[in-house]
């Protein structure tokens, strides 16, 4: 009935024309950040999303996400009908028409087939990554938010956290590549040249080396995980204090000691909030290119990181590809053309895809999540 | 039960560290096109079981990559420099050349530019920053604008070899991550000039220029100032997929795909 | 009893004992975890500077043969012969610019003729190229594929010459005849339609009439340019015997280096037979000394040559000054013409000066490490891997990054806080609930993404803009380079928009409601309210918004990388506004673009680790500032 803001309002008509101005100028901009970012997806989807999707059922063409990627080869047959194979179904055809020439012979470099290679050694990298920093950065977390007094200690490993969440991702590169592809211990019988220090084991010839884990998956996980790391533990530390001190207060009256507190009266309950922000944490890291390049990536790789080894750790200790140094690689090294534009914009679409289902995920949980605890 | 399998693991991780996988590392004049289709080819060929990962940086990582281990067979589009051989020596690796093809480095400008020929003279001093407008060598007026590769690569060192006469590329030129992306600039940039190989000389949007009255196609390898060989590296003890596939390149079925590619098959000169 | 009377024993309770010992090991586990983040800072500084630390050592070691081997003074000589071929560059440049100005007419018809065939071909080139290739006599041509190929040919054909570029300089009979001659074109003509190759000639008989009156300017240019010829071929055989003195010091280094691995190999190898084998060895390799003295004193001894070709370019180059044309009639020229004539006295002195220069060379002098330093902090040239000899020098590195982080910045500072304020103050919740998830998506593209859409799309783009004539007015416009600072800079922008955003907005946000409320309170729109309270109460909120987002552009590095164009060189100024369409390298991009391609520890290898440990340091020092605002802001 009575609004006495109403009231202020309409008692000044004096800059009413100015403040039209400068509210439409700020709306301006705001928006023109919004259409910039509208027009990118729009021809990212445009030129994407037929790559990804099919009109007819099932509307999705898997073949892309399931397939090795390989060259393509690009031709004419005899009856001038054009042919565009990836190499495996190219020598399957010169070995079914043997004899009869083809013409107008074009080869593009990573354009043919899919992506699945990329696809699994992000995820690898991804998951492999995730656990490390999760399981350090939450236990971090947990120290702060519970155990910690004000100390110089504490005060230091908050100097440390702001600061490694303010470093370049290439200076994570560097960091990656002198020490876990070239001076981490690794127990061998073969000590490389270039090892810094070497300690015997006094088991058979085998010695503790430090020479590295050489370019591998391991070294890339180690390294993203020390460049999530930072985020994981502000944000862990932020969920456990959401819990309402009264929880820990009732728990300790019970008797309870201070870990069985955090077990059964912290964790359960600022679990959600934690997963919800390494949600955001795992766009980050499957999007970095910059750490991987000399840590674990590698540009063409025939098998998928699982396949063809030895032994189930050689997959910790094999080159993987990754889905951004395969995107780096098709917007540096190959030309655009009609031909390879597949795969160009097909793996940028799926990675954006594959980003936006991430953070879309992390901003509805937050949301239930703000909803459903409520103290 | 699963403390033996535990044990079974580790013992495997231990006595097998690293899979048989064939690494070949180096030039990217060779490696983005080349061999890929080389190891196709041979996989093709029967030998589905081996792994190749081909990193194709330029050549100067090819010989730390052999030395350290990490490439079990380095691309080269130089030979290798004598500093390079005693490095891969102090690491205990003895390196064997094989030379594989010849290449020309082909000098493209823009398909709207009126130019047709060059002489060896004005190659050089166009790429040493002496000559910076077309208008100087009689083309229509504008600045030119030099692609070269980065400086990994043996392309930019022959062609600075070759071309130059040893002299520092202007600092005006860019530097680009392959053939590719060089084809790619000067196609889009009418006062552009760059140098590829052989192989990524029909660019569409580019045209190759004659330089002293010499053509740059195969037939006239021979006569062309910028023509080079191409190597690959290996050490001399190699294990049995590289010299299985080293064997594979040399045969006629792999001269036959260097040839389809565009590169001049070794013993064709 | 006794016993009642005595104190009871320290018994902690029961619950407390159990896990007592556990409990701490629990804290000491979580701790240490906490500690993890020191140490990984730490094991971040330690490894840089173990890494980045050699280089100084190693790059005076270089710098020293530079200066031993000889190649610094042939240098002096060098600097010359670059001035005295730029000269000749701009005198010849001018001489075209007057001769191409005076036939512009020509030159725009056969431009344009020629321009109008090569859209034809271009558009219709591929389907040709099928026709062509199939119906070549040793194949055998198929008639059904090469009806379909010739009938897919033609329709191009009809597309192509439905969109033929304009011709304002040619008539309209002159248009389409051209036109015409090309619809009747055999398909495999190779030769240029009659238009072309008349305007062609055309344009070369006026280019020949319009030199003829600047005969006397072309002697004269052709006069100095000989003159250098001397000092030219000079240069050259020095450089050949100086080249030969550093590789037999380098090799020299090289083999001691390797003497001391294989001695250090023999010192704790087991087995006698092999220390032996392994001593052998090493003292097999040990190099003679190379011998520096007697190739520096035959280069020594070419002082007087040196000073005797300089004195007489110097001599050359005086009389031809005074023989330049007083004036030349095309705009472009007379600058040129200008140009020359300006930096003539300079190129004069510096060759007066050269005599000095190669008298006190001395190849003796030690080269001190602090000009290590220094040559590195501000040297103007990062030459790697080159035949003569490397520098490292970050300037234009550094100034690559800063001027890419300026662009980014004046475009993304407005936006990201402009937004933040219209979010904050006047949006509605529907606006807001619309805005901020699609900013905060921004965040989350992977800058790989953006560098491709870069590459791909949005450089095309902005050169085709450039080339629109209503935008000329732009300076640097029409762009050289597709990929320059400008084209990084608004991918960047885009990027550090949601960091600035979300901080801005973050800092308003905490700006008490009961300053807002006194100030509608006493009468002041929300226009007022907004820039007169609560910005300026947010404001240390707001700066530091803005350095984490500078922070956050200078470390990036896959967009610089793909977009930036990556040109080593400083920026040429003289361009003004134009100075930021030229292509720059950073110093993020250069880690990136050469980690992969060097030996492990040489010196380029650690001039990079320097470099990495240059950025960090800056960007710690800019995160540092940002949260003392903050600081401020909270109390």
């Amino acid at each position: 009935m009575f609004d006495p803001e109403k009231l202020i309002r309409k008692g000044l008509p004096k800059g009413h024309f100015k403040d039209l101005v400068v509210r439409s100028l700020l709306g301006g901009t705001t928006y023109f950040v919004v259409i910039i970012a509208a027009l990118l997806f729009g021809k990212i989807l445009i030129d994407g999303a037929p790559v990804l999707f099919k009109a007819e059922a099932p509307f999705v063409d898997f073949e892309f996400l399931t397939s090795k990627n390989q060259t393509l080869h690009v031709f004419d047959d005899a009856q001038g009908t054009r042919h565009q194979l990836p190499a495996s179904e190219y020598s399957a055809y010169l070995a079914k028409h043997e004899g009869v020439p083809i013409h107008n012979e074009q080869t593009y470099s990573y354009s043919g087939g899919g992506i699945a290679g990329p696809i699994a050694g992000t995820a690898l990298l991804t998951l492999g990554s995730m656990i490390l920093a999760l399981f350090f950065g939450v236990s971090a977390a947990i120290y702060l938010s519970e155990y910690a007094k004000q100390s110089p200690f504490i005060h230091a490993v908050r100097l440390a956290i702001l600061n490694l969440a303010g470093i370049p991702s290439i200076v994570f590169g560097l960091f990656g590549f002198s020490v876990f592809v070239l001076a981490v211990p690794v127990i061998t019988a073969t000590p490389s040249d270039r090892s810094l220090l070497t300690l015997p084991l006094f088991i058979g010839d085998y010695v503790m080396s430090f020479q590295g884990w050489n370019s591998s998956l391991m070294a890339g996980c180690a390294t993203l995980a020390c460049m999530i790391l930072p985020v994981i533990i502000t944000a862990s530390e932020e969920s456990l204090r959401a819990v309402p001190q009264g929880f820990r207060d009732a728990s300790l009256a019970m008797g309870a000691t201070r870990w069985q507190t955090i077990r059964k009266c912290v964790l359960p309950f600022s679990l959600p909030g934690i997963l919800t922000s390494s949600l955001l944490a795992i766009t980050r890291v499957a999007g970095e290119t910059a750490p991987i390049m000399f840590t674990a990536a590698v540009a063409a790789k025939d098998d998928l990181p699982w396949q063809g080894l030895k032994s189930p750790f050689d997959v910790l200790s094999s080159q993987v590809q990754a889905l951004p140094y395969h995107i780096y690689t098709l917007a540096a090294r190959i030309p655009s053309s009609e031909f390879t534009q597949r795969a160009q914009y097909g793996s940028v679409f799926v990675f954006l895809l594959l980003v936006a289902t991430l953070s879309l995920g992390s901003m509805i949980l937050r949301a239930k999540l703000r909803a459903k605890l409520k103290w | 039960m699963k403390t033996i399998t535990t044990l079974f693991a580790t013992a495997a991780m231990l006595t097998m560290a690293g899979a048989q996988t064939l690494s070949i590392k180096g030039s990217d004049t060779l490696g983005a096109k080349l061999i890929p289709q080389l190891a196709e080819g041979f996989k093709a060929a029967g030998n589905k079981g081996v792994k190749f990962e081909i990193a194709a940086e330029g050549s100067t990582t090819a010989f730390p990559a052999l030395a350290n281990g990490t490439a079990q067979i380095g691309m080269s589009s130089r030979k290798i420099k004598d500093d390079e051989r005693t490095f891969c020596r102090t690491k205990g690796v003895y390196i064997k050349e094989h030379g594989i093809c010849h290449d020309m480095l082909v000098v493209i400008v823009n398909k709207n530019s009126p130019l047709a020929k060059l002489t060896k003279d004005q190659v050089a001093k166009i790429f040493t920053g002496q000559i910076k407008d077309w208008s100087e060598i009689g083309g229509a007026p504008g600045k030119i604008s030099i692609y070269t590769r980065n400086t990994s690569s043996g392309t930019y060192k022959d062609w600075q070899k070759l071309a130059m006469g040893g002299r520092d590329y202007p600092s005006s030129s860019l530097k680009m991550a392959g053939n590719e992306q060089i084809a790619q600039e000067v196609a889009k940039n009418k006062n552009g000039i760059g140098y590829v190989g052989l192989a990524y000389a029909k660019t569409a949007g580019t045209k190759t220029l004659v330089i002293d009255g010499v053509e740059p196609v195969a037939a006239n390898a021979k006569k062309y100032v910028y023509a080079r060989l191409c190597y690959l590296y290996a050490p001399d003890k190699p294990s049995a997929e590289a010299e299985a596939f080293m064997k594979y390149v040399e045969s006629d079925a792999g001269q036959d795909i260097v040839r389809k590619v565009g590169f001049i098959p070794a013993k064709d000169l | 009893m006794p016993q009642a009377d005595s104190p009871p024993t320290e018994q902690p309770h029961r619950f407390q004992k159990r896990g007592f010992s556990g409990e701490k090991a629990i804290k000491f586990f979580f701790a240490s975890n906490a500690g993890l983040t020191i140490v990984i800072l730490a094991l971040i500084i330690i490894f840089l500077l173990k890494e980045g630390l050699g280089f100084f050592p190693g790059y005076q070691r270089e710098l020293q043969v530079y200066r031993i081997a000889g190649l610094e003074f042939v240098d002096i000589s060098r600097k010359n012969l670059t001035a005295h071929e730029q000269l000749t560059s701009v005198l010849n440049r001018a001489y075209y610019a007057e001769i191409n100005g005076k036939c512009a007419h020509q030159m725009r018809r056969s431009q344009e003729a020629s321009a109008l065939f090569n859209a034809y071909t271009d558009q219709t080139g591929p389907t040709r190229d099928l026709v062509i290739s199939n119906s070549q006599a040793e194949i055998t041509p198929n008639p059904e594929m090469l009806a379909a190929l010739r009938a897919n040919f033609d329709k191009q054909k009809l597309k192509a010459l439905a969109s033929l570029p304009a011709t304002p300089h040619l008539t309209a009979n002159e248009r389409r005849d051209l036109i015409e001659s090309i619809r009747t074109r055999a398909i495999d003509s190779t030769d240029d339609p009659a238009l072309v190759t008349a305007l062609a000639e055309e344009f070369a008989a006026a280019r020949e009439k319009q030199a003829e009156p600047l005969q006397a300017m072309r002697a004269t240019i052709d006069t100095f340019e000989a003159a250098g010829s001397e000092l030219s071929s000079l240069v050259s055989e020095m450089t050949e015997s100086v080249t030969a003195t550093k590789e037999k010091i380098q090799n020299a280094d090289i083999l001691e280096k390797d003497r001391k691995t294989l001695l250090a190999a023999a010192a704790s190898a087991k087995d006698p037979a092999e220390r032996e084998k392994l001593t052998t060895e090493a003292h097999a390799s040990l190099a003679d000394k190379p011998d520096v003295e007697g190739p520096i004193q035959v280069l020594l001894e070419r002082r007087p040559d040196c000073i005797k070709t300089h004195a007489a370019l110097q001599q050359a180059a005086a009389g031809i000054g005074s023989q330049l044309p007083a004036a030349l009639s095309q705009p472009e020229a007379a600058r040129l013409l200008k140009v020359a004539r300006n930096t003539w006295p300079l190129f004069i002195a510096d060759l007066a000066k050269t005599h000095e220069e190669i008298n006190d060379w001395k190849h003796d002098t030690p080269v001190p490490l602090t000009t290590a330093i220094s040559s590195f902090l501000t040297g103007k040239d990062w030459v790697t891997g080159g035949e003569w000899q490397d520098f490292y020098g970050i300037l234009p590195l550094a100034i690559g990054s800063l001027m890419i982080s300026i662009v980014a910045l004046i475009i993304a500072i407005p936006s990201g806080i402009g937004a933040a304020v219209y979010v904050n103050q006047f949006a509605s919740s529907r606006e807001q609930a619309l805005v901020k998830p699609v900013i905060e998506f921004i965040q989350a593209i992977p800058s790989v993404v953006l560098g491709f859409i870069g590459i791909l799309v949005f450089g095309t783009v902005l050169r085709d803009l450039s080339m629109l004539d209503s935008l000329q007015w732009i300076p640097g416009f029409p762009i050289e380079e597709r990929l320059n600072i400008f084209t990084a800079g608004c991918l960047l922008a885009l990027m550090s928009i949601p960091t600035i955003f979300s901080l801005a907005e973050d800092a308003i946000n905490n700006v008490p409601s009961a300053y807002a409320e006194a100030s509608e309170a006493l009468g002041a729109s929300r226009v007022q309210t907004t820039f007169r309270v609560i910005i300026p109460a947010a404001f240390s909120g707001i700066l530091a918004a803005i350095l984490l987002g500078f922070g956050r552009v200078i470390g990036e590095t896959m967009v610089v990388l793909l977009v930036a164009g990556n040109r080593i060189k400083i920026p040429d100024f003289t361009s003004g506004l134009g100075t930021f369409f030229q292509p720059a390298h950073t110093l993020t991009g250069i880690i990136a673009q050469e980690l992969g391609e060097v030996p492990l520890g040489s010196v380029h290898y650690r001039a990079l680790f320097v470099v990495g440990i240059l950025l960090f340091t800056v960007v710690l020092a800019i995160n540092a500032t940002a949260h003392r605002f903050v600081n401020k802001m909270k109390h």
